[in-house]
């Protein structure tokens, strides 16, 4: 009796202890590895990057993404020609800039939003729709943002200078840069193209033309560009930078986090560099309002599934989670995604820009006349362009309107 | 029986022939004429990396003579870079080995100091060159600090090219003055010798004595150095990206941005062949006019 018994409780323990572990084997998938190309700029953002990649195993431990970087301009080269080579990776990270030129390397996945009823109300509907084309959605949202004024605020409360705040005008801005130039540093640092087109949209200057077509040649941005060009060739307020290949807002940026530049435009996104090297107060404002007021441009970016992916419902659950309330806090507190999910915009404010002044309230106010900054398929060539012949305006060697005219025929080849 | 033998072995030969050339054969193969062809191909192609590629004939051709806006002028700016740096880094190592020859104490460490940049990455090499030359570095304040009015060399267009040219000689000087060096002190000091006792100055031994008998060198050097300057590309990339505007974009640099930045691959091969025609051309003019100023009988 006792005997049976033994053996009865003993057959029991086993299936107890035994029976769920099958089971639990047997229903765990078979282990997948994504490669994830992102562009980085410093080693604070790889350090973040691969933390919202580590995210994606934290959540599934079955999936492991591969981090794989390059610089931003670098990554518009690296991204064709993986593609053309047929070893694009799993996940694709895609501005909304360049979402007309590359949308078609990567998967719709609004099939897979409408499956699982993804919750797409949490996200600022306008980066959105800012990652789609042609009515389909190609990525999920990581990050967007107006582009502002940051601007060293030690050096203007050194000079006695009024400090930039939303509503302030080009008279006030010119007479800060005019000011703050001296002693071998500069009141401003230009960048181009998408810096100066959020000062000529503020002049009521447009880019493109009804059909979304390029339009550099129309009268009001070539004033602009005239106005713009002057900051460099004539009030000589912003140093000028050689045609060397670098981002001019990434030689702006270096400029001013190493003092020697007051003011300069870039998105949101940057604070996590310019918290990094700056040892001086950061004071964050919006463009100075013109003629037709204060309106900036907003970008951002996400992330999507190639088209070759082969294991493209992993790389589904994976961004996802890279978008995801976890990886987008991360982001905002960490100050590289001003974040796509409006319950995280928040963290940007308090945590990453808590000791930035002006932040809120600049964005605030720059996001009420924002407008997406839309582009044309071939924005790459377009940038590359302004990066080659903008400087021939700067140096006076070619009048801006002439470069316009430049760059426009040379785009549209 | 005797001449199938002969056969059979001839046959033999070829075939241990044939392997032994294998691996050099499969390494050309794959490497060098796939390659060429393929470029080839493409270029008869409109292949932009993304979307659909169709066959357009000579189109790109035709396109690049004719129609594209810039084509002439990175021409000329290749053309100009070309002549100038050959002209100035053939001069500038053929004085240099004479100067470290004449030395009397020196000789290699001084070979050894103008040869190290030869063998330093160009790419880190310009950016260096980048940081020194931008507005507000080292050289204009140098100038400034001398009273010299100076324009920004890599700024303004029409000084751009000379910064360009000034690096590549800066870095690449120093593998024709190895050369020339070597060719000068090859020569027996008895022909110099006795051109003195006959009462040659030293500028008739250099010009009538030792010149022509290093014209081999010279002949190889000015080649090679044509061939890759007609190919500069890693300098242009790294200091000016072809700016401002086209004013330094070289033939080798257009087919960078037509490829990876207009993603244009197609009409990238096209420029690639005119290129490859040019180069072609002058090394034969160079090959044929050899025989007017190259002697190898010594």
């Amino acid at each position: 009796m006792l005997s049976w018994l033994r053996t009865a409780l003993s057959s029991a323990l086993f299936a107890a202890l035994i029976v769920p572990v099958w089971m639990a084997t047997s229903a765990q998938a078979e282990p997948v590895r994504l490669t994830w190309l992102m562009w980085s700029g410093s080693e604070p953002e790889v350090v973040a990057w691969k933390h919202v990649a580590a995210l994606v195993t934290q959540k599934y431990p079955d999936i492991t993404v591969e981090f794989q970087t390059t610089s931003f301009p670098d990554y518009w080269t690296k991204l064709p020609t993986l593609a053309a080579s047929g070893k694009l990776p799993d996940i694709v990270s895609l501005q909304s800039l360049r979402a007309p030129g590359f949308a078609g390397l990567m998967e719709p996945l609004d099939a897979r939003i409408k499956a699982d009823k993804f919750d797409i109300d949490s996200f600022e509907p306008s980066i959105f729709k800012g990652l789609a084309r042609d009515g389909k959605q190609f990525a999920l949202p990581y990050d967007f943002g107006p582009l502002v004024l940051f601007y060293n605020h030690d050096m203007f409360v050194k000079d006695g200078l009024p400090v930039p705040k939303p509503g302030w005008t080009e008279a006030d801005f010119n007479n800060a840069a005019k000011a703050l130039t001296k002693n071998g540093a500069y009141g401003f640092a230009i960048s181009e193209p998408e810096a100066f087109l959020a000062f000529a949209r503020s002049k009521g200057a447009r880019y493109l033309d009804d059909k979304g077509e390029l339009d550099l040649t129309n009268a009001g941005l070539k004033a602009a560009f005239t106005q713009y060009a002057a900051l460099v060739s004539q009030q000589k307020v912003a140093p000028l930078f050689p045609a060397s290949g670098m981002l001019s807002s990434a030689v702006a940026n270096g400029r001013f986090t190493s003092g020697n530049v007051a003011m300069y435009v870039d998105g949101p996104w940057q604070l996590i560099n310019v918290k990094k090297k700056a040892n001086f107060t950061v004071g964050v404002a919006s463009i100075p309002a013109r003629e037709a007021g204060s309106l900036t441009l907003t970008a951002g970016s996400g992330f999507g599934i190639a088209t070759t992916s082969k294991n493209k419902d992993a790389a589904w659950k994976a961004i996802q989670v890279m978008t995801g309330p976890d990886a987008e806090k991360y982001l905002a507190d960490a100050g590289r995604a001003f974040s796509a999910r409006k319950d995280f915009q928040k963290n940007w404010y308090d945590v990453a820009a808590q000791d930035v002044v002006g932040a809120r309230e600049a964005i605030a106010a720059a996001l009420i006349n924002a407008a997406p900054l839309a582009t044309t398929p071939n924005w790459s060539v377009v940038s590359a362009l302004f990066i080659q012949y903008a400087p021939l305006a700067y140096v006076g060697s070619d009048t801006p309107a002439h470069v316009l005219d430049t760059i426009q025929n040379l785009a549209s080849q | 029986m005797q001449p199938v033998t002969h056969r059979r072995t001839r046959y033999r030969d070829r075939g241990t022939a044939l392997l032994f050339l294998l691996p050099s054969l499969l390494g050309l193969t794959v490497f060098l004429i796939i390659p060429l062809g393929a470029s080839l191909l493409l270029s008869f192609s409109n292949w932009q990396m993304m979307g659909e590629t169709h066959f357009v004939g000579v189109a790109n051709y035709i396109r690049l003579v004719s129609a594209d806006p810039i084509f002439w002028k990175v021409f000329r700016v290749t053309v100009v870079y070309t002549v100038e740096y050959l002209f100035l880094n053939v001069t500038i190592s053929l004085a240099m080995a004479v100067w470290i020859g004449s030395l009397s104490w020196g000789r290699q460490l001084f070979r050894l100091v103008f040869f190290l940049p030869t063998f330093t990455p160009l790419v880190g090499v310009a950016l260096v060159w980048l940081l020194m030359l931008t507005p507000g570095g080292v050289i204009e304040w140098g100038f400034a600090s001398l009273g010299i009015p100076m324009p920004n060399l890599i700024t303004e267009p029409a000084y751009a090219l000379q910064a360009v040219i000034i690096v590549s000689l800066w870095s690449h000087f120093g593998y024709n003055m190895l050369l020339f060096g070597a060719a000068l002190e090859s020569i027996p000091a008895t022909y110099t010798d006795a051109a003195a006792i006959d009462g040659a100055s030293a500028w008739q031994r250099f010009w009538k004595i030792r010149l022509p008998l290093i014209s081999p060198s010279l002949f190889f050097g000015t080649v090679l150095t044509a061939i890759t300057s007609l190919q500069a590309f890693d300098q242009v990339y790294a200091l000016t990206r072809g700016g401002p505007g086209a004013a330094t974009t070289t033939l080798g640099y257009a087919i960078y941005s037509q490829g990876f930045v207009s993603y244009r691959l197609g009409y990238a091969s096209s420029i690639a062949w005119v290129l490859f025609a040019v180069i072609m051309l002058l090394t034969a003019f160079q090959l044929r006019m050899q025989k007017r100023w190259v002697h190898y009988d010594v």
